[in-house]
């Protein structure tokens, strides 16, 4: 039973509308251009990057603040902490309530982890983006628009499974993550056209599922 | 729906899973949008309807939904062209002439300049100035002076009948007139020059008057008492409106032959002029409250 898909559960949806300009500040957000904050955390941080990010392209928002909590959501501070917060901010009202329903729609429907063994205890995240909002091309130094494979998984397999991927599709790196992260995974983002972004997921999850399967190698000489 | 379920739902295949994925969270469901977004019923309150009657304003004009009613639009459209056109129209060259008046000409040398230079349509031209020095009657008690103003198309309407109906009622009145004449390119205050050139004791300028919604065709008359280049709008005595669905020429005649009276008798003009004597006879007091008015339409409007 490989490759099942674990579902990341939403923990809170809130909103602070009129926010007040210390706590617009100290999260990143303009006073002068934003008004009102979208908070959400979820127990699984990446799904939710990316679903912060399809926020940036239903909404006129900004992602202002979008941070993953130590060691992950199995050792969060509370039961609606999971392993990340993230905080939209836009105008008014309305935008906020269209970029978080985005943001939801997403955790509930596309992005997500899948387990990469039997005993669902390596988590892997091999996610094809079609088209970048300004959020993650943002922060990957891409254009919106770009697709990107965002790859995740624990430190030994996320490491061999990287070099995998960008052996077996023309895709270029835009940035890699090397552990330790926040939540003891690694990452990386890798760009190229579509498919080629398909085929660096595929070969990315293929490789930690392998890795799962054989950890201790054997010398090959 | 989602790129890489699709990807994942391959590779499980090829590392030989056999079952398919779990099936994805029912998406929700979204309402379709209603048929008719917006309301096509025409609303108007009938104090709203009542109101507009008494008036060619744009009041109380309704609305569908959140907009204005189509032909409320095409009206609005339409009224505002008339306007333009009036404002874009010049008196013809020898309109003047053909209609027995003392052709004069301010400063202006073309209708772009005269609407860009109002200080050039307040004074005559060497010519004009010539030319009223050698036919024009002097030393009369009125002179009124017909002028194309904003409007040439009010002038040319209804101008000629409001010039004489005033002449008649000063006549009427003993006292004389001055020689009749038009000003073309012609500012209000072009009446202080005329008016001292001939000595008058009261300048009487009817001119088109800057055109409104659907009322290309008023004129107005400014009076003076004593006029001289140099007096202000204080000095000065108007009246506007002058056209079939406001004051009527007639009517604004008899009336201006009043204020003409009371600048005559008083030796002032403008702010000085104590109309209170004649107010049951000026005004609104004259005629009372306006019969209802009737838009004109200009577009014909569906159902």
């Amino acid at each position: 039973m490989i490759l099942e898909p674990i579902y990341p559960k939403v923990l809170s949806v809130r909103r602070i509308h009129g926010a007040h300009p210390a706590v617009l500040e100290a999260y990143g957000a303009d006073p002068a251009r934003h008004n009102s904050l979208g908070l959400i955390t979820c127990d699984q941080d990446d799904p939710t990057f990316v679903a912060l990010d399809e926020a940036t392209k239903r909404a006129p928002v900004d992602v202002v603040f979008a941070r993953s909590f130590y060691a992950g959501a199995d050792h969060s501070s509370g039961r609606l902490s999971g392993e990340i917060l993230g905080v939209l901010a836009a105008s008014d009202p309305d935008e906020i309530e269209e970029g978080l329903k985005a943001a939801v729609r997403t955790l509930e429907h596309d992005a997500c982890f899948y387990s990469a063994d039997a005993s669902g205890s390596i988590a892997v995240f091999p996610h094809v983006i079609g088209s970048l909002g300004h959020y993650l091309a943002a922060e990957a130094g891409l254009q919106p628009g770009d697709a990107m494979a965002y790859l995740v998984a624990p430190p030994i397999e996320a490491t061999i499974a990287l070099d995998t991927a960008l052996k077996s599709a023309d895709v270029r790196v835009a940035k890699i993550f090397t552990p330790p992260t926040e939540t003891n995974y690694a990452a990386a983002w890798l760009t190229g056209d579509l498919h080629a972004c398909r085929a660096a997921a595929e070969a990315f999850a293929r490789a930690v599922v392998e890795v799962g399967h054989d950890p201790i190698e054997e010398a090959c000489c | 729906m989602s790129l890489t379920r699709d990807m994942v739902e391959g590779l499980r295949i090829a590392l030989g899973e056999s079952r398919p994925l779990p099936e994805p969270l029912a998406a929700e469901t979204i309402e379709p949008p209603p048929k008719r977004v917006f309301p096509n019923q025409y609303q108007r309150g009938a104090y709203a309807a009542k109101a507009a009657a008494h008036t060619t304003a744009l009041v109380g004009i309704g609305n569908v939904g959140t907009r204005y009613a189509t032909n409320v639009v095409l009206q609005f459209q339409a009224e505002l062209a008339v306007a333009h056109a009036a404002v874009a129209a010049e008196l013809p060259d020898g309109w003047a002439t053909e209609n027995g008046l003392l052709s004069l000409k301010s400063r202006v040398t073309d209708h772009h300049e005269y609407l860009l230079r109002p200080d050039l349509g307040r004074r005559l031209d060497e010519e004009s100035l010539a030319l009223l020095r050698e036919n024009a009657t002097t030393g009369i008690d009125v002179q009124p002076i017909l002028a194309d103003g904003l409007s040439a198309v009010a002038c040319m309407g209804s101008g000629m009948e409001l010039l004489e109906a005033f002449t008649k009622e000063c006549r009427q009145r003993g006292w004389s007139v001055g020689t009749p004449m038009a000003a073309r390119y012609a500012r209000v205050w072009l009446e202080d020059e005329v008016g001292e050139t001939v000595g008058a004791r009261v300048a009487c300028i009817l001119l088109g008057e800057r055109p409104g919604l659907g009322t290309g065709d008023g004129l107005s008359a400014y009076m003076v008492y004593e006029p001289r280049i140099g007096k202000t709008d204080g000095d000065r005595n108007m009246m506007s409106n002058i056209h079939a669905r406001g004051t009527r020429p007639a009517q604004a005649a008899e009336r201006l032959a009043l204020v003409a009276g009371a600048m005559l008798e008083q030796r002032t003009s403008g702010v000085d002029l104590d109309l209170s004597g004649i107010q049951d006879r000026i005004g609104d007091a004259a005629g009372g409250l306006r019969e209802p008015q009737v838009r004109e339409q200009l577009v014909e409007s569906g159902p």
